[in-house]
């Protein structure tokens, strides 16, 4: 019998076996749970989407939108819809917010769901309108919180009436895009400079209109004399910068670029960015003035200009951007040094009191960069980026409008007008 | 609004309740006191008595013997003592060296009888044989702590009633009108049925209902998921119920004369392998599957059935278990059953068969070597199916990638896996799921179900509660009074876990989908018939004092002895 009975030991080996099979399905239940449940395919009831004043923008359950056409337009892109041709609309991608998914109570909830963005869609109607058709993004972001208040891309369709599909309307160009950076990127040569060069504040740049690199000659928008750095951000020299991209050389740039995440792709809740590109040139070649200047071959996202310049309105940290629930992000990434951001703040803000002219934002203490950038057939991306130096509206922009112009005269001016908008609420 | 206030309530009440009931039920199977029976004595040279635990006992010089005797010429496993159950004692000689006599006469083959007083001698050492006694019995008797005296089985059946209860209360908010009613009187009966089976226990003065509260706490689970998913097979369900439920007490009853259940192990050898020749000749192909039989407007699954027949066969008692012959013949038996599964196509039942052998082979001969033999061949078995069918092939190649194809070959288990998920911990209410649309929801998939529907802690304790049932099996092992009795109960409750394992894994990926039944909670009629009989092995294992209806108990028995000497 005791042979017999030691023997038993097998069936312990089984039910070993079938504990370890739960221990891994509860493991896989905590990974995976959210996904799982949120499967679109499958029977779970989705909730009610609305934006962060309660306005409702899509109702998961009855698979229908918002009754009034220009919420419905303005805010496709971030609301998405349930097919899936906005890929990285909420409806796709936030349907574990939709479900309402938590460990201890699953999907399950005695009311009706209900799940907010961070938007504002009054501020995206506003921006909307402002874009007027041309092609092109606008985005603001508290940079304390890390809520995306606005984010819309034009052109836009109304997911009600599929049938009249403008060209490029399932992309949402503020995240899924990336253009030609003109003079906005001269704000990552400048974090590379400011911290690798020492004695930057003491140095002159001269800029006589056109400068020969190699036996190439890169030119100017104007002849500025002599500059401080300062200047030469408020100028938006071309000479200057291709004087830094020299001393820099392209392993510094490149670098710098990767570090402020131009170069990356960004989860924002899950959703990913489209990460940009620069190509990286030896000294001497005009190439590498020309890509520290944001021409050349160099690709930015607009978003990543967003968590740029988002973080050096907050001192260096980013607060990553969200755009599920109220309240703060709960992940910063430290992208510059304090000092550094204190810098580039105030220079930023250089530009717009003795270049831009602080009159085109009445009422707003803006620190900014312009961007025109040349596409190569005539035409200019306009880009206008900042934000504002203000504790009771701490709002960092991208607006970006395709073969747009000038970047403070079309770009500048929409970010003027939706700013002028989020302020006033 | 009542319906959510109701649900909100409960869904938190019911993990604690059928934790409860598994809790209550695993303390008094695990920490009651299990003192040994003793059945007699064998006097030492040395005056010293070694008590006779079981009705088959090894004498030998291993230390894994039940009587160890220390003497150089005493071969190690040397000598078997069985009792019957008329009371009668045999000695078997096991190809001892130095011979087994009792007085003077050699113990043939076939065994020799021994009575009181009877001097057996191993070799050179001399043993005396004293039987139990009346009076010894009655004092070891007394001396026994009976079951059920430190946790209530009545009250754990209470606070299983009160779960019960519970789900009918959110079916009362959730069933679909017409079905109302008969889900609530489903319930009912399920009360009166567990009730009037606990009566029938006390009865007859027993006291162990463990096994069976775990078997109607499954029960439970398996009807909610019929009231939700098929409410219009309610009736037949509880049918079915009580035709398992009878089968388990006929079954029971069956086994408590040993004599008489070993006298028909090779009817239920040839019986086992008519079912399948019938099955295989007879029945159609059904979703892949040709194990599915028709005989007058009833389906019937043989292959369930011969589970039964197939541990009833395979089981030996002792001296049975070290003859070679014997155990080739069940090797050639089980190679039998497991082709002609094969052959029908029903793979999932063919691996648990192979499993079910595994334990039965190794129980018997203790040989590793047999089971690393057996596995050897069965994966060369299985490369061969794999080239032939297809469609088990394909079932593999989706293992572990069905988010890959969710609406292909992932369907399935991605929708087990949603609406598990979605559940949580305590369930969106029972009737409130979604995957009971699914085909196979109510059969395959009855983990996501409860998991969505009752929440995952109830669905985890269902699984444990089996897996209680092998730890209760383990330790009742080392009181059995057979080892026919020992071996059948541990290849039904690996038998019941394998099942378990194979329908909760395979439907959340973490198995291949195999499409078995998850015991006494899938709906299914054979396969509940099955699980119930398969119960009553796991009853004829336990010995704990005036616990099971399966054993005898040891007072009556030995007063006729009495009243005849």
């Amino acid at each position: 019998m005791k042979k017999v009975k030691n023997r038993g030991a097998f069936v312990l080996l089984i039910a070993l076996f079938c504990a370890l099979g739960l221990a891994l399905y509860c493991a896989r239940y905590v990974l995976h749970g959210r996904e799982w449940a949120s499967f679109s395919g499958g029977g779970t009831t989705m909730g009610l989407l609305y934006d962060r004043n309660d306005i409702l923008l899509a109702d998961a359950g009855a698979k229908t939108y918002s009754d009034d056409y220009t919420t419905r337009v303005a805010n496709f892109h971030v609301t998405g819809d349930y097919i899936g041709n906005v890929g990285t609309g909420a409806l796709t991608r936030l349907t574990g917010e939709l479900a309402g998914f938590d460990l201890i109570n699953g999907t399950y909830h005695p009311q009706v769901h209900k799940a907010h963005l961070t938007v504002d869609a009054n501020l995206n109607n506003e921006a909307y309108a402002a874009l007027a058709g041309r092609k092109g993004s606008v985005q603001i972001v508290n940079y304390k919180t890390g809520e995306l208040l606005c984010m819309v891309s034009s052109p836009s369709m109304d997911p009600n009436t599929p049938d009249n599909i403008p060209d490029g309307a399932y992309l949402n160009r503020a995240i899924s895009a990336a253009y030609v950076p003109g003079s906005v990127f001269k704000l990552v040569t400048l974090a590379a400079a400011l911290e690798t060069i020492d004695d930057i504040y003491d140095r002159t740049f001269y800029c006589g209109g056109s400068v020969m690199v190699g036996a190439d000659q890169l030119n100017c928008t104007g002849v500025h004399g002599n500059q401080t750095i300062e200047q030469a951000l408020a100028n938006s020299c071309n000479c200057a910068f291709s004087e830094l991209a020299q001393t820099l050389g392209s392993d510094v740039l490149l670098a710098y670029a990767k570090k402020l995440g131009i170069t990356e792709s960004h989860a924002i809740d899950g959703i990913y960015t489209t990460a940009g590109s620069i190509d990286p040139y030896e000294k001497g070649n005009i190439n590498l003035s020309w890509s520290a200047i944001g021409q050349s071959t160099d690709l930015v996202c607009p978003n990543t200009m967003l968590r740029l310049v988002s973080a050096i309105g907050n001192g260096g940290t980013l607060v990553e951007p969200t755009m599920v629930g109220h309240g703060r992000s709960q992940k910063t990434t430290k992208l510059l040094d304090a000092d550094t951001a204190e810098k580039m703040a105030s220079m930023m803000n250089y530009n717009v009191q003795y270049a831009y002219g602080a009159g085109s934002f009445p009422g707003l203490n803006v620190c900014a960069k312009t961007g025109t950038a040349e596409v190569g057939d005539g035409t200019d991306h306009a880009w206008f980026v900042g934000f504002l130096d203000d504790e009771a509206h701490p709002y960092a922009f991208v607006v970006q409008v395709e073969r747009g112009g000038g970047g403070l005269s079309v770009a500048g001016a929409i970010a003027n007008r939706v700013l002028q908008k989020a302020v006033a609420n | 609004m009542t319906g959510t206030a109701v649900i909100t309530l409960t869904r938190y009440l019911l993990p604690i309740l059928a934790a409860w009931v598994v809790a209550r039920c695993l303390r008094s199977m695990l920490s009651e006191k299990y003192e040994p029976e003793v059945w007699g004595h064998l006097i030492f040279p040395d005056a010293s008595a070694a008590p006779l635990p079981h009705w088959e006992c090894v004498i030998g010089r291993a230390k894994t013997s039940d009587i160890v005797v220390n003497a150089p010429d005493v071969s190690r496993i040397h000598a078997v003592l069985i009792r019957n159950d008329k009371g009668i004692w045999r000695i078997f000689d096991i190809n001892s060296r130095g011979g087994v006599y009792v007085g003077k006469e050699k113990v043939p083959r076939r065994g020799l009888e021994v009575k009181n007083g009877d001097k057996i001698r191993l070799a050179s050492t001399t043993l005396g044989f004293a039987d139990v006694t009346a009076g010894e019995l009655r004092s070891v008797d007394k001396s026994r702590t009976a079951a059920g005296t430190s946790i209530n089985p009545g009250a754990t059946l209470l606070v299983l009633s009160l779960f019960q209860a519970l789900i009918m209360l959110q079916y009362c908010f959730t069933a679909k009108d017409e079905y109302l009613i008969v889900t609530c009187l489903s319930f009912f009966a399920l009360l009166a049925i567990e009730w009037l089976c606990y009566l029938l226990i006390r009865s007859i003065r027993r006291n162990g209902f463990e096994v069976e509260t775990i078997a109607f706490f499954l029960t439970t689970l398996g009807l909610s998921i019929v009231a939700s998913s098929t409410p219009e097979a309610l009736v037949k369900t509880l049918l079915l119920l009580i035709m398992g439920v009878a089968l388990f007490f006929a079954m029971g009853w069956w086994l408590r004369d040993l004599r008489r259940a070993k006298a028909l192990r090779w009817p239920a050898v040839i019986a086992a392998m008519g079912f399948l020749f019938v099955n295989l000749i007879l029945s159609e192909y059904v979703f892949g599957a040709k194990n599915w039989l028709y005989i007058g407007g009833f389906s019937l699954q043989p292959s369930e059935l011969v589970k039964v027949l197939y541990i009833y066969a395979g089981a030996a008692s002792l001296e049975r278990l070290f003859a070679r012959r014997n155990l080739l013949f069940f090797i050639a038996f089980s190679a039998i059953c497991v082709m002609a599964l094969a052959l029908m196509g029903d793979y999932g039942t063919a691996v648990i068969f192979f499993v079910t052998f595994l334990i039965i082979s190794f129980m018997r001969s203790g040989s590793i070597a047999t089971v690393f033999l057996a596995i050897s061949g069965a994966a060369m078995a299985g490369f061969l199916v794999f080239t032939m069918k297809p469609y088990i092939a394909q079932r593999f190649a989706t293992w572990g990638h069905v988010w890959a194809d969710p609406y292909g070959a992932g369907f399935q288990q991605t929708r087990a896996l949603s609406a598990a998920a979605s559940g949580g911990l305590f369930g969106h209410g029972a009737g409130e799921g979604w995957l009971k649309n699914i085909v196979a929801a109510n059969t395959d998939m009855v983990f996501a179900v409860i998991c969505e529907e009752l929440g995952l802690i109830v669905a985890i304790i269902a699984a444990l509660s089996i897996i209680a049932l092998a730890l209760f099996v383990f330790r009742s092992a080392s009181h059995g009074r057979s080892t026919y009795y020992v071996i059948a109960a541990g290849a039904s409750v690996a038998l019941l876990m394998i099942q378990m394992a194979l329908n909760i894994f395979g439907s959340l990926d973490i198995l291949p989908f195999t499409g078995v039944t998850f015991p006494f909670v899938s709906k299914g009629g054979t396969s509940l018939l099955s699980c119930w009989m398969l119960l009553a092995f796991i009853k004829a294992a336990d010995t704990r004092k005036d616990a099971s209806f399966v054993v005898k108990r040891a007072e009556i028995k030995q007063r006729k002895r009495g009243a005849k000497a």
